[in-house]
């Protein structure tokens, strides 16, 4: 980064220009032997792993040495962290975008290192990886698939809940190289697979296999392009093709002319391709035109969104197409409005008055020119360029009447971020695309694995981002490498962190946990403002009682359930409900949760809590559910010498209401033998119902027999005689019943209830006998039958002159003349 | 940055909608959706069918059926995640899919409103977690319309007062948050009710937690720390501080239409002949998920019921459903004639122009014509109901209830309406509203009603008994329980919550409160109502009183004789703190402050006053249509003051609605 000169490292490919910055310098150890490593480089300018290929003889360095390991450097060469290995033979060796590294061994288990620096997930490939082994591998940026021996293809699309899917099987045969379009560029959305067989192509998804019926293989590499629409192919003899990734057409092809197969092809953007051998590399513009770059030793290829990584023992470089911002500005011979900005601040140092009349030349375009050289700094990685470019832009738009600086102001932010971690000794040499697509807060969490926190806190206070999560982590690797004694450590995490806000002591605590210092977690915990948070730790620390006392606490019905779950199933019943005892809340959701699925748990909480009715009631909703008469009643008494020993009211009642039960159901089952009938059984009827029916049957003696038994009111069971008699149309029986001279419940009722089921004769019967109505009242009810010439017997009776005129109106043929006699009789004569 | 109180609902329901076919989206292909019973009517009510499948699906199943086609590869699940037991039969469903299907499925679950750890937990145990996609679909507070909003949570009555289970209050808190996510903290938070203090201190917490989940005094949690210019205030109703509201019969025409047929999520299923033969087509049930069940319901089908859609997009029904329904049929009067008198207009109209508009307003006609004759059956239907002696006397027997004469006297009319095979809600409703408002029935009493009622209905209804009385609802009079008089407290009742759990009531004292707050209203103007009582045609609902206490203090002043300790400048519960200690559980006020005052003062003097404002009222466990309508009256009056109401619920509840969850549906049949 020493050359000022803006155009060093520009290639011209076509009309196109590359250029090739390098980043860094004596990168490894000159002892360190690339070509017997695979390297795998995580994406944005991440880490990079290498391990030791296996298949590759190596010089013996003693027995230090020997110990294999995963390392993880910097794009700087400047050693992470070493992630010890013995699980066996690595077949896939890959980076989520996250910057997780996956691991993938031969049998089929999965390691997914987070944090660079050895915590992983595990988890298992499954579906036949065990036995048939995994060959290799190919990442996306948060999944991969892997192909197994038998050519049977695994893929995992995340890593929060890895669940690996066999996809459709390919036929059987040689394979030669294969390839992923990640699911954000599928039509299906789910990722699918290129696989170079016989002289074509099959694509493979979850569902199909499908042939794309080339002929010009067989194909040695297959890759597809970052944006997912073209995809790179080298034929057995040496040539390269491009064609649209749905294989119809077909874009350029270039011969390397190469006896040998490249090591690695790779996209270099999405509009160039790189073909790599040991010490060589060409890299094919559109239209098929190369470029061609020796080294000196081994190089290794690290693809990226917008160009690739280089790197060899000695140098790690960035080769991509030269942005049109830049190529716009530093063009030789570029007459671009942003060129002349950019010359016209040189004539400004000298003083020159070509300053000027450069900037009265360019005045129309000058806002367009200051933009371009704003982006032009954002692509440059020198800082002297990115200066003049700024210095540019700012002359440029001081000229300017109105012109918004947030671009300019924002540019300034960004490079300054990027300067800072471009620096070799935090070594992320990210492209300003790439940090645009990382995001700043996932740069801060890529310092974090770094452990640069202070740095990570300068970018977030300079960025304005909440910084609370680095001191989480930071608090975090304190608990896990500090050696002093819990309490130090709880105080120095709390004192430091007390005033920030937004912080999880939760995970702090969990952390310390894991280390096994569980003492500092509960201390930490303690801090913790979330009671939810806190509650999975303090099951796992068997800390049950304060567990549950929080999850009450937060209010979390579902946490509550969840540490009653685990209780238990952990506890002894009656520890558990001693438990549970004294917290209402969760005695409820247990009460309520086994009402559902367990009441024998039920009744045991029962029993303890001292509810004998509660209990009882068990019982009774037991009897319900019996099928047969017999075991009802057996339920029944049961419940009821539950209740023996009980002496307040409602066991009493509670009692009384089961004996009652228990006799109604014997009598029904007795009136189910005895009576035939079509409606169904009495088992099951209430005492009113059966008494309704056996009425309306006909059985009137054994309905009284029920009521003495039932001590059924007089009143009640007057009305449901006169409903069932009315329903079943009994007239002869009503009438009987209607010689009774006096009713408990009136004789209105009966006067109501024949009317409404049409028999005005008997209705109008009941009109006498009801003596307590008043006059108008009666002649209604007369008139509701009919009978307009009792009601005006009626209102004769009381002398009511207005009634019997409103009859008159009402009556028709004889019983007008009958009104109109009576009235006569009633006027006062003259 | 000014997000209006009615779009709210708007941005419920859109997102409602969004993340539901983002889900659907998720699964590629065709696949069928199972959806819990629970859900089916809520996700009516931002989703219809077609739409659905526009997104792929092919065929909708309920749950419960558990008739899910297993020929689909994708299957998706829409399930209540919050509740075990659909949990339970959710992982049973798909281990035999799994199991037996000869199609390799491809399962996808999407938890309402969330991911639980019990559902992990349950999934787990049946050893399908790991062959599932497991998505989450927050869907909380559902717009009914637009200044409703409701959680939809059927069972949190029993839940809350049965169960002691508070999950909904969770949820409740859980819905809030969102909102004072999006508006920023509610200033105040004022409350009645011990459900109602739980519910306040899960929002105390979580916006303490909110602080340290995103941690981010930066973005969009900016908003989230300052309390909101947009909202006035909170006020959450514990149910339980008046029960006895719930038992009287509903009188406005909404009401009406939920005691005589039901409605579910604004929807009717009322006699086809109601909607009449030509709207077989336009009232296609929106539910086109029945008709492609595999096995079509058949009682619809026998039956012949439609369903009927009731909210604010029928223009009529807006204008009945708060109406007391003493009133319907003059307004359905009015209203037809108005609409002959539009139609005449086409012999009028002369030139070309006239005719065009007539024409364009045509569809508008119809439609009008056809609500029309659908709440003119509807209103008739109702009419044959409340014509009847029995409604008469129902009524009867609960006004004089409410008006506190001596409850006994009504003892027989009930003893007889038991006799006549009343329907047992019927009869609960009243025995209910006598033991909450007079604190229960004397134990003699109560014990020759409970026999009575189980031999009447059955011995199984000892369960639904036993669970009225440990809700409190119907109960003996005993001194424990017996009404205790105010005392007239010392009660400090600062901004600080603390200081509020002097004595509360443990029982709300009907007796007291109806002389203090005029809950009997004797002249009530049904045509133009001048008081909330008239959606019970004389009777004050006393949660609403409790709510106009805080927000029309002079009004409630000019119905009392003896003035309340009040000054101009009062707020909150200020002036009736004793008065509330006759009703049930504590009455408090928090003050929810920003952490830097200045931040608020710097941002209202660059807003300006004079914004309107929104008071969000929250009813826990449940509220009536009724007093949706009371709420609304009383909303309409406060427009002067450039405030509106925003009503939200755990669910909406009636009498009905209640007793039908309680009472025990399993007898004593040999085939139970």
């Amino acid at each position: 980064m020493n050359s000022s000169n803006p155009r060093a490292g520009w290639e011209k490919v076509g009309d196109q220009f590359y250029r090739k910055i390098q980043l860094y310098e004596s990168v490894f150890d000159p002892d360190l032997e690339l070509g017997d490593y695979l390297v795998a480089g995580a994406p944005h300018g991440g880490a990079v792993a290498l391990f030791r290929d296996e298949g590759k003889i190596t010089r013996y360095r003693g027995a230090s040495v020997a110990r294999s390991s995963i390392d993880l450097y910097s794009s700087a060469g400047k050693l992470i962290s070493r992630l010890n290995w013995d699980k066996g033979s690595i077949r896939g060796l890959g980076w989520s975008e996250d910057e997780q590294l996956i691991v993938v061994t031969e049998d089929g288990n999965v390691r997914c290192y987070y944090g660079l620096h050895g915590d992983f997930h595990p988890f298992s490939l499954g579906h036949g990886a065990e036995v048939s082994g995994v060959v290799e591998c190919r990442f996306w940026s948060s999944g991969f698939v892997a192909l197994l021996s038998n050519n049977s293809l695994v893929s995992v699309s995340s890593y929060d809940e890895p669940r690996p899917k066999v996809l459709a099987m390919p036929p059987a045969g040689e394979l030669h190289a294969w390839s992923l379009i990640p699911p954000a560029y599928t039509l299906s959305r789910t990722v699918e697979v290129l696989l170079a067989m016989d002289r074509t192509i099959y694509v493979v998804d979850a569902t199909e296999c499908e042939d794309r019926g080339l002929s010009d293989g067989p194909f040695k590499h297959v890759r597809v392009s970052p944006n997912g629409r073209f995809a790179a192919l080298f034929t057995e003899d040496g040539k390269v093709w491009v064609v649209s990734s749905d294989f119809q057409d077909k874009l350029s092809d270039y011969d390397s002319k190469a006896k040998t197969l490249p090591k690695h092809v790779e996209w270099c953007g999405n509009d160039s391709v790189i073909l790599a051998w040991e010490d060589e590399i060409h890299m094919v513009g559109p239209k098929g035109v190369a470029v061609k770059y020796y080294y000196d030793g081994q190089v290794h290829v690290v693809p990226d969104v917008d160009g690739v990584r280089i790197l060899t023992n000695e140098v790690c470089e960035f080769l991509h197409k030269v942005p049109d911002e830049t190529e716009e500005v530093f063009k030789l011979g570029s007459t671009s409005p942003a060129s002349v900005l950019l010359d016209s601040i040189e004539q400004l140092e000298k003083k020159s008055p070509k300053a000027d009349e450069n900037i009265q030349r360019i005045k129309p375009y000058l806002p367009e020119a200051v933009d371009t050289c704003i982006r032009a700094a954002g692509h440059e990685f020198n800082a002297h360029l990115q200066k003049e470019l700024l210095k540019a832009a700012s002359f440029g738009k001081s000229v300017l009447d109105l012109y918004s600086s947030d671009e300019f102001v924002e540019m300034c932010e960004r490079l300054r971020v990027l300067n800072a971690i471009r620096d070799y000794r935090i070594g992320l040499p990210m492209s300003y695309e790439q940090y645009s697509r990382l995001s700043p807060e996932r740069l801060i969490s890529r310092l974090l694995n770094r452990h640069e926190y202070l740095l990570a806190i300068k970018i977030s206070e300079y960025l304005h981002l909440p910084a609370n999560k680095i001191y989480v982590h930071w608090a975090c690797q304190k608990v896990k490498i500090a050696s002093s004694d819990d309490d130090a450590i709880s105080n120095l995490i709390v004192s430091r962190l007390k005033s920030k806000s937004g912080i999880s002591f939760s995970s702090i605590s969990q952390a310390a946990y894991d280390e096994g210092r569980g003492h500092l977690a509960t201390s930490l915990l303690n801090s913790e403002p979330r009671a939810g948070k806190q509650v999975p730790l303090l099951l796992n620390m068997e800390e049950d009682e304060i567990a549950l006392d929080k999850a009450i606490e937060s209010g979390d019905t579902d946490l509550v359930f969840f540490v009653l779950l685990q209780l238990k199933k952990k506890l002894p019943l009656a520890s558990f409900f001693r438990t549970i005892n004294n917290r209402p809340m969760a005695s409820a959701l247990v009460e309520s949760s086994a009402r559902a699925q367990d009441t024998e748990l039920l009744k045991d909480m029962y029993y303890q809590d001292d509810r004998p009715v509660d209990g009882a009631d068990l019982l009774f909703e037991e009897a319900m559910r019996q099928t047969h008469t017999r075991t009802k009643m057996d339920k029944l008494k049961l419940a009821s010498r539950l209740l023996t020993d009980s002496r307040d009211a409602n066991a009493q009642l509670h009692t009384k209401i089961f004996n009652e039960t228990a006799q109604l159901l014997k009598m029904q089952e007795a009136f189910d033998k005895d009576i035939a009938n079509t409606n169904g059984n009495f088992a099951g009827l209430s005492v009113n119902e059966t008494m309704y029916r056996l009425i309306k049957s006909g059985y009137g003696k054994r309905a009284a027999k029920v009521q003495s038994e039932f001590k059924v009111t007089e009143k009640t069971f007057w009305w449901i005689r006169l409903r069932a008699l009315v329903a079943a149309r009994l007239w002869g029986e009503l009438e009987e019943v209607a010689k009774n001279r006096k009713s408990p419940i009136g004789w209105e009722p009966f006067y109501n209830e024949t009317l409404g089921a049409g028999n005005t004769r008997l209705a109008s019967t009941f009109i006498p006998k009801c003596t307590n109505l008043t006059v108008p009242e009666r002649v209604e009810m007369w008139v509701k039958c009919g009978m307009i010439v009792k009601a005006g017997e009626e209102a004769l009776r009381a002398k009511d002159l207005t009634t019997l005129h409103d009859l008159s109106s009402k009556a028709t043929g004889q019983q007008a003349v009958e009104i109109e006699r009576m009235i006569t009789q009633l006027k006062p004569r003259r | 940055m000014a997000v209006l109180a009615v779009s709210e609902a708007d941005h419920l329901r859109t997102k409602a909608r969004k993340d539901l076919l983002n889900l659907l989206e998720g699964v590629r292909g065709r696949k069928n959706l199972v959806i819990s019973k629970s859900l089916t009517g809520p996700t009516n009510l931002f989703v219809n069918f077609s739409t659905l499948k526009e997104y792929g699906v092919d065929k909708l199943f309920v749950l419960e059926n558990g008739n899910t086609d297993s020929s689909q590869r994708n299957i998706a699940y829409l399930v209540h995640g919050e509740e075990p037991s659909q949990v339970q039969a959710t992982a049973e469903q798909i281990k035999k899919l799994l199991k037996n299907g000869s199609v390799e499925h491809e399962i996808s679950i999407f938890w309402v409103p969330r991911r639980t750890l019990v559902s992990n937990k349950i999934l787990e145990d049946e050893g399908v977690l790991g062959d599932v996609n497991v998505s989450e679909f927050p869907m909380y507070f559902l717009p009914l319309e637009d200044d409703v909003l409701s959680l939809e949570l059927e069972d949190a009555f029993m839940e809350l007062y049965l169960k002691g289970n508070p999950t909904s209050i969770f949820l409740a808190s859980r819905a809030l948050m969102l909102i004072q996510q999006r508006h920023g903290f509610f200033p105040r938070i004022l409350g009645k009710g011990d459900n109602a203090r739980r519910l306040t201190n899960l929002l105390v917490r979580g916006r303490k937690e909110l602080d340290v989940e995103d941690g981010s005094s930066y973005g969009g949690g900016a908003r989230a720390t300052l309390p909101s210019a947009t909202l006035d205030s909170l006020i959450i109703i514990d149910r339980d501080v008046d029960f006895a509201t719930l038992f009287l019969t509903q009188l406005t025409y909404e009401g009406l239409i939920e005691e005589t047929v039901g409605i579910q999520q604004n929807q009717a299923e009322v006699d086809s002949s109601v909607t009449g033969t030509a709207s077989q087509n336009s009232t296609q049930p929106p539910q086109g998920s029945t008709s492609s069940n595999t096995s079509p319901p058949s009682t619809t089908r026998q039956n012949l019921k439609t369903k009927i859609k009731l909210d604010s997009s029928d223009s009529l029904y807006s204008q009945l459903r708060f109406s007391n329904f003493a009133i319907v049929g003059s307004l359905l009067n009015k209203v037809a004639r108005r609409l002959e008198s539009d139609y005449e207009v086409r012999h009028s109209a002369r030139t070309t122009t006239e005719l065009g508009d007539f024409v364009r307003k045509l569809p508008v006609y119809q439609q009008e014509h056809q609500s029309l004759r659908i709440h003119t059956n509807l209103a008739e239907e109702i009419v044959k109901q409340t014509r009847s002696e029995i409604f008469t006397r129902v009524l009867e027997v609960q006004q004089n209830i409410a008006a506190g004469t001596d409850a006994t006297y009504q003892h027989d009319t009930v003893e007889e309406l038991i006799a006549r095979d009343v329907p047992l809600p019927t009869i609960l409703r009243l025995l209910c509203l006598e033991s909450c408002i007079s604190g229960g029935l004397r134990p003699r009493d109560l014990e020759k009603f409970k026999r009575q009622m189980l031999q009447a209905y059955g011995y199984q209804n000892l369960l639904t008994l036993d669970a009225l009385e440990k809700m409190e609802l119907l109960q003996p009079r005993s001194s424990a329980n017996a009404l205790l008089l105010p005392i007239p407290g010392t009660g400090n009742t600062g901004s600080n919550a603390a200081a509020n759990n002097n004595t509360p009531g443990t029982k709300t004292n009907y007796n007291y409160l109806r002389k203090v707050l005029r809950l009997i209203m004797d002249e009530v103007k049904e045509q133009d109502p001048n008081d909330i009582a008239y959606v019970y045609s004389g009777y004050a609902p006393l949660s609403i009183r409790i709510i106009q206490c805080i927000l029309q203090k002079s009004y409630i002043q000019s119905l009392n004789r003896s003035p309340f300790p009040l000054t101009p400048a009062s707020t909150g519960w200020q002036g009736f703190e004793d008065v509330l200690k006759s009703a049930k559980g504590p009455t408090f006020t928090i003050t929810q402050k920003a952490f830097d005052e200045r931040l608020v003062k710097a941002r209202d003097s660059l807003r300006g006053g004079g914004g309107w404002k929104t008071i969000y009222i929250m009813f826990l466990g449940g509220i009536t249509f009724t007093e949706i309508a009371a709420l609304r009256f009383v909303g309409r009056q406060l427009e002067g003051e450039k405030k509106r109401l925003m009503i939200c619920t755990t669910g909406i509840v009636s009498g009905n609605k209640v007793m039908e969850r309680v009472m025990e549906k399993r007898g004593f049949g040999a085939g139970a």
